[in-house]
């Protein structure tokens, strides 16, 4: 009697912890809600440090956009900013690379791959007080 | 409780899966849950939310994308209007001191340029105002008219009544729905001749300006009026203006407008008029162009 009774006991748990294990890793993970920008899934990553490039494009303040990615945790942001923008390259993402390449040339990252994609130097036009 | 013949106990059985499940959630909830490195946008903190808001406004100062701005704001899933959740990070930003550096105001402006035309408003609007755009005229040469010789006589004989017949008036082209225009010039320019207005032209895509194209203006949140270009034939029948009122900002709009509609300020500026130098309203080029298909 006892010993059936632990045996399903033993059984039944067993069951459980491999249902617990499967519900608690994979159907209901533990969701974190104050999450700092490294924790971001690599693709938002991604997307912020183009938006950071971008940013750098409206500021052109480079001290401004590096701080802006320190909070990405990356242990050599140069290199990721170089990374990034020679992947872009790669992927064709046409619209992300000019900026890009301008933030890795800002940073001192411009390599070759890079150097056709820099944007031209528009001459400034010559300020009048009055036409 | 006894199950019939297996030998188990279901009692047993279940109170043993009961605690099972409550054991294997506990360990991976509590003592080893997934390691967070997949994180979207709405999981962030509060300091993080914020440095991803001012990322999206500074992208916008640069690329004027609307669209893109509201979608990336709205992997957020903020619990209010967007525009709103912007102006109350440019609020916090002013409340917490961040307006100490060049940086820091041109972040604020950037989140400001984002949130105001949408309607939002917050604790940091106009504490820093955009400065009125430098004046940068390219000089357009005017068309020099050049000297031709008088044509010869003719020596066929002109018959000595002829029927004059103009030209039939053909109807002015005025878009068809779904053309798509671009904007292809925005320029300020201060002349104490021209005091704040908006000089709308729209042009085919051979350059030809169109006549009869409705251009709108809204300000205000609220407020638009409506004009048509070609009622001033002396000026082109591309041509069509607006008298802005000073301090306003404006957005200029027609219809099958794919880029960002222009934004225009009312601003200050100072020109010079008989040798002195007087404070007009700031005015504005801006053209529109049908693309190339």
């Amino acid at each position: 009697m006892t010993k059936r009774y632990v045996g399903s006991l033993l059984v039944g748990v067993l069951i459980g912890v491999v249902v617990g294990v499967f519900l608690g890793w994979e159907q209901y993970p533990v969701e974190y809600t104050n999450s700092p920008l490294s924790a971001l899934a690599p693709y938002y990553q991604d997307e912020y440090t183009l938006m950071v490039a971008e940013g750098y494009q409206y500021d052109q303040d480079i001290n401004a956009a590096l701080e802006r990615l320190q909070p990405l945790g990356k242990p050599n942001v140069f290199d990721y900013i170089q990374d990034l923008t020679e992947r872009y390259i790669s992927q064709s993402n046409v619209p992300a690379i000019p900026v890009m390449v301008a933030l890795s040339e800002a940073v001192g990252r411009l390599t070759p791959i890079m150097e056709i994609y820099r944007m031209t130097p528009v001459p400034s036009p010559t300020p009048m007080v009055s036409q | 409780m006894r199950a019939g013949g297996g030998g188990l106990s279901w009692f047993a059985l279940i109170l043993g899966v009961a605690i099972g499940i409550g054991a294997g959630l506990f360990y991976t909830w509590e003592i080893d849950p997934i390691i967070e490195h997949n994180t979207a946008p709405w999981q962030l903190g509060k300091a993080a939310r914020e440095d991803y808001v001012v990322a999206v406004a500074l992208s916008y100062a640069h690329n004027r994308d609307l669209t893109l701005a509201f979608n990336r704001l709205l992997a957020l899933k903020p619990e209010q209007n967007v525009w709103q959740l912007v102006a109350d990070v440019a609020c916090e930003r002013v409340k917490t001191g961040k307006t100490v550096s060049n940086s820091d105001i041109r972040v604020i402006r950037a989140l400001e340029q984002l949130y105001r035309p949408q309607g939002a408003s917050g604790c940091a609007d106009g504490l820093y105002p955009t400065p009125a755009p430098l004046v940068f005229v390219t000089p357009i040469p005017s068309p020099t008219a050049t000297p031709t010789l008088p044509p010869p006589p003719t020596k066929t004989p002109t018959p000595s009544s002829v029927a004059i017949v103009s030209p039939p008036v053909l109807p002015t082209p005025t878009p068809a729905v779904g053309e798509r225009f671009i904007v292809t010039r925005t320029q300020s320019f201060c002349d104490p001749n021209v005091d704040g207005v908006i000089e709308v032209r729209v042009y085919d895509e051979a350059g030809e300006g169109i006549p009869g194209v409705p251009v709108t203006v809204l300000w205000s949140g609220s407020e638009t009026e409506r004009f048509y270009t070609g009622l001033q034939p002396e000026r082109g029948l591309e041509y069509a203006d607006f008298q802005m009122t000073p301090g306003r900002t404006y957005t200029v709009t027609i219809p099958g407008l794919v880029s960002a509609p222009p934004q225009v300020e009312a601003a200050p500026c100072r020109a010079e008029l008989d040798g002195e130098m007087v404070t007009v309203t700031t005015s504005y080029w801006v053209n529109f162009q049908q693309r190339a298909r």
